[in-house]
């Protein structure tokens, strides 16, 4: 007989973070560690960077554990938004235009949109608002979001007018805040 | 057409936070907004919205085992802050590159005396102190004390400190045991110590401002980083 699965307390670890209990965040690094780099080894593009950049949010999720407020989030996205921040203005301060390697594209045409990845079917609204877009678009948001794309890398990406992703992304935007809620 | 009005700005306000979590945002405008939501709940509540409507889609990602040393790294760079914090290995007075540092605060010292002895129709002080940055030795902060009367600390810039956080004011004459605290201090503003609360200057006395937790240090020594420092210099 399998046991539950105890779903990993992310509220609690950032409490006992807060009041500097140094085997919470181990536990976080342990649990969550490698889905963290995941998400930044696809902005940072750049395997030694990405781990800088998940240092800095491990110091950070622990110098600002106490500051955590359950009123505006979950305890996971406001790991998940620290971490991803920091990639964010990583790449936007040193990153003017990249030239992107295939293999990033095919990794995007590869999870989107897959029905049998257990990613995409499973109940989370925005996968199935997404849908609702065109495909342009979603890879728009796609590319954005998980590779950290400028709206001119994009441009370059899809071979489409700069303005004409501009107007994607603010449509989708619009659509998928509609459809979410 | 008022409320028209409204939901305009509020699509606007829900484009903007929605393009920051996205990442499009170029970095000024990140910065600039990520500056924004402290003080504007409206903005800070859409982008929390954001942050959760698009969570899962972190999960695009695969996962990516970090190399064996992260860990150890991060263990590291805690420690280093604790210390830095709690209990400096060396106290300040003994370390060798804020002397390094200090030595060049003569020059400083030299041209802002020149300067205060020109432009002031007021008896002398008999010491002065010009306060430096130990990092690029940028004179921040002039002491002044004449015989007998209060001691006063006068900023030449304004200069922020992190929440939290406080300056505190210390000296320490060269035949002391350990720095003496003379209180906390606002950033850009002028402080007064009475000549009666500490002893009688000395040549060389050094002071120095040190970053702390607001409050004070709680071990009544110089904790945090130094953020401004200088010897007495006496005028005639």
């Amino acid at each position: 007989m399998n046991l539950p699965v105890t779903p990993f307390d992310f509220q609690a670890c950032l409490a006992a973070c807060a009041q500097g209990d140094r085997r919470a965040l181990q536990a976080l690094y342990t649990h969550e560690g490698a889905r963290l780099l995941g998400v930044t080894r696809r902005i940072a593009r750049d395997d030694a960077t990405a781990e800088d950049i998940v240092h800095d949010a491990f110091i950070r999720i622990w110098t600002r554990a106490a500051s955590f407020d359950p009123a505006r989030g979950s305890a996971r996205g406001w790991i998940y938004s620290i971490t991803r921040h920091l990639a964010l203005n990583h790449i936007r301060d040193v990153r003017c235009e990249v030239a992107f390697d295939e293999s990033d594209i095919d990794a995007i045409g590869a999870v989107f949109p897959g029905a049998d990845d257990e990613a995409w079917s499973g109940s989370s609204r925005i996968y199935r608002c997404l849908e609702q877009l065109q495909p342009s678009p979603q890879r728009c948001i796609l590319h954005a979001y998980v590779d950290g794309c400028s709206h001119i890398e994009i441009a370059s990406l899809l071979d489409a007018p700069l303005g004409t992703v501009k107007a994607w992304i603010k449509r989708s935007l619009k659509a998928l805040r509609e459809c979410m809620g | 057409m008022k409320a028209d009005a409204a939901d305009q700005d509020q699509d606007a306000l829900e484009a903007l936070a929605g393009e920051y979590v996205l990442g499009t945002l170029p970095a000024d405008q990140r910065a600039a907004l990520a500056a924004r939501m402290a003080h504007d709940p409206r903005l800070q509540r859409a982008v929390d919205a954001w942050e959760e409507r698009l969570l899962a889609l972190t999960r695009v990602a695969q996962p990516s085992t970090p190399s064996p040393r992260l860990w150890g790294r991060i263990e590291r760079s805690l420690d280093e802050r604790a210390g830095w914090f709690a209990k400096p290995s060396v106290a300040w007075w003994q370390r060798l590159r804020l002397w390094q540092g200090v030595s060049a605060v003569g020059i400083a010292a030299s041209l802002v005396l020149t300067f205060l002895l020109l432009v002031s129709p007021a008896p002398s002080p008999r010491y002065l102190v010009v306060l430096v940055a130990p990092t690029d030795q940028a004179p921040g902060w002039v002491v002044q004390a004449s015989d007998g009367r209060a001691l006063e600390l006068i900023p030449l810039g304004q200069d922020a400190v992190p929440d939290g956080m406080a300056l505190q004011f210390w000296t320490k004459g060269s035949q002391w045991p350990a720095p003496v605290s003379l209180g906390l201090i606002k950033p850009g503003e002028q402080y007064r110590v009475p000549a009666s609360s500490m002893p009688p200057l000395e040549p060389d006395q050094l002071f120095e401002l040190t970053l702390e937790k607001a409050g004070g240090s709680p071990t009544g020594r110089p904790t945090g980083p130094v953020k401004f420092i200088g010897r007495a210099v006496k005028v005639i």
